[in-house]
């Protein structure tokens, strides 16, 4: 276990190669949950960015399990399959995952306020570049209502999403540690 | 065959993997911006594809929300009955009505040889996706080509318009609703019966664009589909006008279009005088035989 000592700060590795999939997967899942049509009023147009919690808590968990190649295809799909520009998505989950992964570090082993709090800006960086991003495509000024509560709504729900993930991630990703950190 | 490269090279791929990415995909969305039809294939194709898995995922929130409903139902069953039986009274006074203009219509269109209109066939098909997101408005459903369903054609429920099918594959197609930015639709105002061209702009309620006489549209003056360009059949319900002045009229659509969940797609037989996309390599002599799938390009769609 010598080893430990100059990679301390390493990830666990994974339980089985399985387990190494679940990250993609569930971003995966969140992605198909995202355009299920839940016949809520106006919920389509306000869906919370799932797929961006899903990226967010996986890139400061679980970075190297969350490979930018398989977030391209997640992206692209959803694309296709949502009816939105294509690229838009994929571009906003690994826009997301390289700007998260600068500041990883900094949120590794912090408080879930904390964590919440750095979700916020990511959240809103994302919102409001999309807009900006889909203003500028359309050539048009499009109302930012309906953002601002996508946004909202997003950054609300994130500690549900979080709670679920970090479950899922102690459940099936993270093998047993190593008797000296417990 | 294994190739075996230097770690400082597989290093230098690996981190090159992510900015490369990153400019592809922001390459993507430029060039599928320019050319809408780039990617119609890919999307039809996946939505073929996925149209089974997502029908089935679609199912239980069906199902849950049918559960709550008739709990819901359950406590107000008294006064809905109540209600019903007063609608019932006064519906059955309005059937009497129809059944006589229905008659007098029908002896006027022969003492005037009127040329009847086409008939009208449908398919009902279930909303299987929505477009979660602020910057699209569509919805996918569970019936293609197969079905006989053509891009172009007319999406509507009991209530009235929903929106037209841009992208129709062989099991799926998707309907862009009349609220999308690039939703188009050429609408009567009826009252003042002016044409207009209802266009939607993301909100709940689409704009009434070259209304040639805004002052004589009034707040709730009903607004119908007008037939023009032989595409959507004419007189389908689609709202009422909610707002004026300002930014100019604005249309409340009667579908309730958030809480869709069986749309009919309207057959008016005419789905080849949309101008169909002609391929550029072969340029079919028949235009209107050209099924959607088959059509790399597509004029008729706004940007998406």
């Amino acid at each position: 276990m010598a080893l430990r000592d100059f990679t301390a700060p390493a990830l666990p590795r994974a339980n089985s190669s399985a387990a190494r999939v679940v990250p993609l997967l569930t971003t995966a899942i969140t992605a198909i949950l995202a355009i299920l049509p839940l016949r809520i009023p106006g919920y389509a147009a306000l869906t919370p960015a799932i797929a961006l919690m899903a990226v967010y808590h996986w890139t400061i968990y679980r970075p190297d399990l969350l490979p930018p190649l398989a977030l391209f295809a997640i992206g692209i799909g959803e694309d296709l399959l949502a009816g939105s520009l294509v690229g838009i998505g994929a571009l906003t989950l690994l826009v997301t995952y390289a700007a998260v992964l600068q500041f990883r570090r900094h949120f590794v082993g912090r408080s879930f306020p904390f964590v919440w709090a750095g979700f916020t800006l990511v959240a809103g960086g994302a919102m409001i570049g999309l807009w900006v991003l889909h203003c500028l495509l359309e050539f048009s000024f499009i109302n930012p209502r309906n953002t601002v509560f996508r946004m909202v709504l997003t950054i609300a729900v994130f500690p549900a999403a979080s709670f679920l993930l970090g479950r899922t991630q102690r459940a099936l990703v993270d093998g047993p540690r190593p008797l000296r950190d417990r | 065959m294994v190739i075996r490269l230097s770690p400082q090279l597989r290093a230098g791929i690996q981190r090159s993997t992510l900015p490369a990415l990153i400019l592809l995909s922001a390459a993507i969305v430029v060039v599928g911006k320019t050319d809408q039809t780039m990617f119609e294939t890919f999307r039809t194709g996946l939505n073929d594809a996925a149209s089974p898995a997502l029908d089935v995922m679609a199912r239980p929130l069906g199902a849950a929300e049918a559960a709550l409903d008739r709990v819901r139902g359950l406590f107000g069953i008294y006064q809905e009955n109540r209600r019903l039986e007063q609608e019932n009274a006064r519906l059955l006074q309005w059937q009497q009505v129809a059944l006589k203009l229905t008659t007098e219509n029908r002896q006027l269109q022969g003492l005037l040889k009127v040329v009847p209109d086409r008939a009208v066939s449908y398919v009902t098909a279930r909303v299987i996706a929505n477009s979660g997101g602020a910057y699209v408005r569509t919805v996918m459903i569970n019936s293609g080509t197969d079905g006989g369903l053509a891009r172009g054609q007319a999406a509507i429920t009991g209530d009235g318009l929903v929106g037209r099918l841009t992208e129709v594959g062989s099991r799926a197609a998707r309907v862009l609703l009349i609220t999308d930015l690039n939703s188009r639709i050429p609408v009567r105002v009826e009252g003042s019966r002016t044409s207009a061209v209802l266009a939607g702009d993301n909100s709940e309620r689409p704009r009434l664009l070259y209304v040639p006489a805004p002052d004589g549209v009034k707040i709730g003056d009903r607004v119908v589909t007008s037939g023009e360009g032989g595409v959507f059949p004419p007189d389908l319900p689609v709202g009422v006008v909610s707002a004026t002045g300002g930014s100019g009229p604005r249309v409340e659509p009667y579908v309730e279009l958030s809480q869709l969940s069986y749309v009919m797609v309207v057959d008016y037989g005419l789905s080849g005088a949309l101008p169909q996309p002609i391929p550029p390599m072969a340029r079919p002599g028949k235009r209107g035989k050209a099924a959607s799938t088959e059509d790399p390009q597509a004029t008729a769609r706004g940007a998406r």
